[in-house]
């Protein structure tokens, strides 16, 4: 069940009735978004259920072995099984088939005959962000950044609730588990959330599909057929569809959970305007890199044992960071290309310094990001090395032959994609506060009217979108 | 207060979060009830209705041929033709014209 589709229309009509029924039974309305949680994801494949409830189980049981415990090292012992019980469910579905077809390569090129078969598991959606949120947990309560949860009922809603269920944002235990020990009761945000759902339809529905069934998908499916700058606009069509795509569901979720009375953290902010690629990443998918560095950088030792240690944390932060995008050498290389570049940055933040100064070094400065982020993102999107090679290679030459499959539509589109990233910081609330002023019934017949006109400019269908998969 | 405090959850106690919020507060300080929320979901899928009308019937056609669908999927069809014969749907034709259009657009040099 996609955020944009009719059938998700009807199930949040439902979930809203519900909420407006159980007005102040707050335990009530919680199990409704839990059953309702189980249900969208059930759309997918119902027997992911099952893993879902193992997922929050285990967390649950975990986190109570912990608190319960009083000695630290019988503590470091019990988060230590639980998450190495949780990344071993996602291996299993993500990776294993990934490192059978890894080892019958090592074993070809060993001149070895035997292979190993492969097991072929259906991927659970969302299985990345859920083993993510259990993680989290465990490792917040380890730490005393947040108490158990002794309510079975707050930790099922935590690992489960529908809006960021399948891709995203990663919500932190210390940051939504407080939000479920006593409702809220503050005013819905009623035009910010109309306003996020609008632009994340428009961003989806119009940007990232047109783009990537006119340029994208073709160029990268034979990048050998099209000139060096179809190839060009291909790789900064890609860059916007991606950030389209991903931020809109972003938004439509984060919207949601406003809608049903609970704070998201903000996932996107402008990605592409960044001058470093360290900015980039408190900016791109903001969630998992703050998980990254939280969970993963800090305890490898950040930046506190000196410099070399340091650019190793970031190599191995990042090439884990590209792994759990999925099981693929292709995102080993976007991991290692961000590592090494984060790392080549800190080097040389003598000579460059950590902001740009001048009007011209800022230019300079986001068009040199802005470039290497397009670049990884080719190893990203390419069905594989060879492709990206060939991708590569074409742009080195071909410049006379002009452009074929990008049209003025497509081009705009990218324009429109990347003037998003430069407006006001500001401009998202001043609309948001003059939507305030609009009665609900003018908010709700103008939302209706845009959502129309954005399909009716839409492409047939709807393609998923791009995080599902990971 | 005291009487407050040890009713207190646990996990009140640890330190607070420090991530931003996507809607930053002073966006959260009007804002309406839940049946405000449902009102509006009525009001917008009602409006949807109207204006898309060709899209919801296709979409309960896309559903299968279940004979428990059959007179939901007929209510749609008429509802569409309804809607059309009082040119509802024609604010949908020409943006769907209108993003044709642009979408068939070439560069000068293509065109000569």
């Amino acid at each position: 069940m996609l955020f944009p589709t009719s059938g998700f229309l009807l199930f949040f009509l439902l979930v809203a009735a519900l909420m407006a029924a159980l007005e102040t039974r707050f335990t009530a309305k919680k199990a409704v978004l839990v059953v309702a949680s189980y249900y969208f994801y059930a759309q997918w494949d119902w027997r992911f259920c099952f893993l879902l409830a193992f997922s929050t189980g285990l967390s649950f049981v975990g986190g109570l072995l912990i608190a319960n415990t009083s000695q630290r090292d019988r503590q470091r012992w019990i988060l230590g099984i639980s998450v190495a019980v949780h990344l071993a469910l996602l291996g299993t579905f993500k990776y294993l088939d990934f490192f059978v077809l890894s080892a019958n390569q090592l074993a070809n090129l060993l001149g070895l005959q035997h292979e190993l078969p492969f097991i072929e598991v259906l991927l659970p959606v969302g299985i990345s962000f859920f083993t993510f949120h259990g993680i989290s947990y465990l490792t917040d309560v380890f730490r005393g950044d947040v108490g158990v949860t002794r309510n079975p009922l707050d930790m099922a809603l935590y690992m489960s609730f529908f809006p960021q269920l399948v891709a995203g944002p990663i919500v932190r235990a210390a940051y939504f588990l407080p939000q479920l020990q006593r409702e809220q009761r503050e005013p819905i945000p009623l035009a910010p959330a109309l306003l996020l759902i609008l632009g994340g339809l428009f961003k989806k529905t119009i940007i990232a599909n047109y783009l990537a069934t006119g340029l994208v998908d073709p160029v990268f499916s034979a990048p050998t057929e099209y000139s060096a700058p179809d190839l060009l606009l291909a790789a900064y069509g890609y860059a916007v569809q991606i950030y389209c795509d991903f931020s809109a569901y972003s938004d439509m979720a984060i919207a949601l959970a406003a809608l049903v009375g609970f704070r998201f953290p903000a996932n996107f902010n402008q990605p592409y305007r960044s001058q470093r690629l360290r900015e980039f990443w408190q900016r791109w998918h903001i969630s998992l890199s703050s998980w990254l560095r939280d969970y993963l950088y800090k305890p490898l030792g950040g930046n506190r044992n000196g410099r070399l240690a340091t650019y190793r944390n970031l190599m191995i932060t990042m090439l884990l960071g590209g792994i759990w995008h999925g099981a693929g050498w292709k995102f080993v290389a976007w991991g290692a290309m961000h590592g090494g570049g984060l790392a080549i940055e800190r080097m040389l933040e003598p000579l460059i310094g950590r902001r740009a100064r001048s009007p011209a070094a800022k230019l300079i400065a986001t068009l040199v990001v802005f470039h290497f982020v397009c670049l990884a993102w080719i190893f990203f999107r390419a069905e594989d090395f060879e492709v990206a090679r060939l991708f590569i290679a074409g742009l080195g030459h071909g410049w006379a032959e002009g452009v074929q499959q990008a049209k003025p539509f497509t081009v705009a589109l990218i324009a429109i994609g990347l003037a998003g990233q430069f407006t006001p910081p500001g401009l998202f609330a001043r609309v948001a506060e003059g939507l305030m002023r609009v009665p609900v019934w003018g908010l709700g017949a103008t939302a209706g009217i845009i959502v129309a006109a954005i399909q009716a400019l839409g492409p047939e269908g709807i393609a998923p979108f791009i995080y599902f998969r990971f | 207060m005291v009487a407050l405090e040890s009713e207190l959850p646990s996990y009140l106690e640890p330190r607070p979060a420090t991530t931003a919020d996507a809607i930053p507060i002073r966006l959260r300080r009007v804002g309406a009830t839940p049946r405000q929320v449902l009102a509006l979901s009525l009001i917008g899928a009602l409006t949807l209705a109207v204006f898309a009308s060709h899209d919801l019937a296709s979409w309960l056609d896309r559903m299968g041929g279940s004979p428990a669908l059959a007179p939901l999927q007929h209510a749609a069809a008429r509802w569409d033709h309804a809607m059309a014969s009082l040119g509802l749907g024609r604010p949908a034709e020409a943006l769907r014209y209108f993003i044709q259009r642009l979408q068939d657009q070439d560069w000068p040099s293509a065109e000569k």
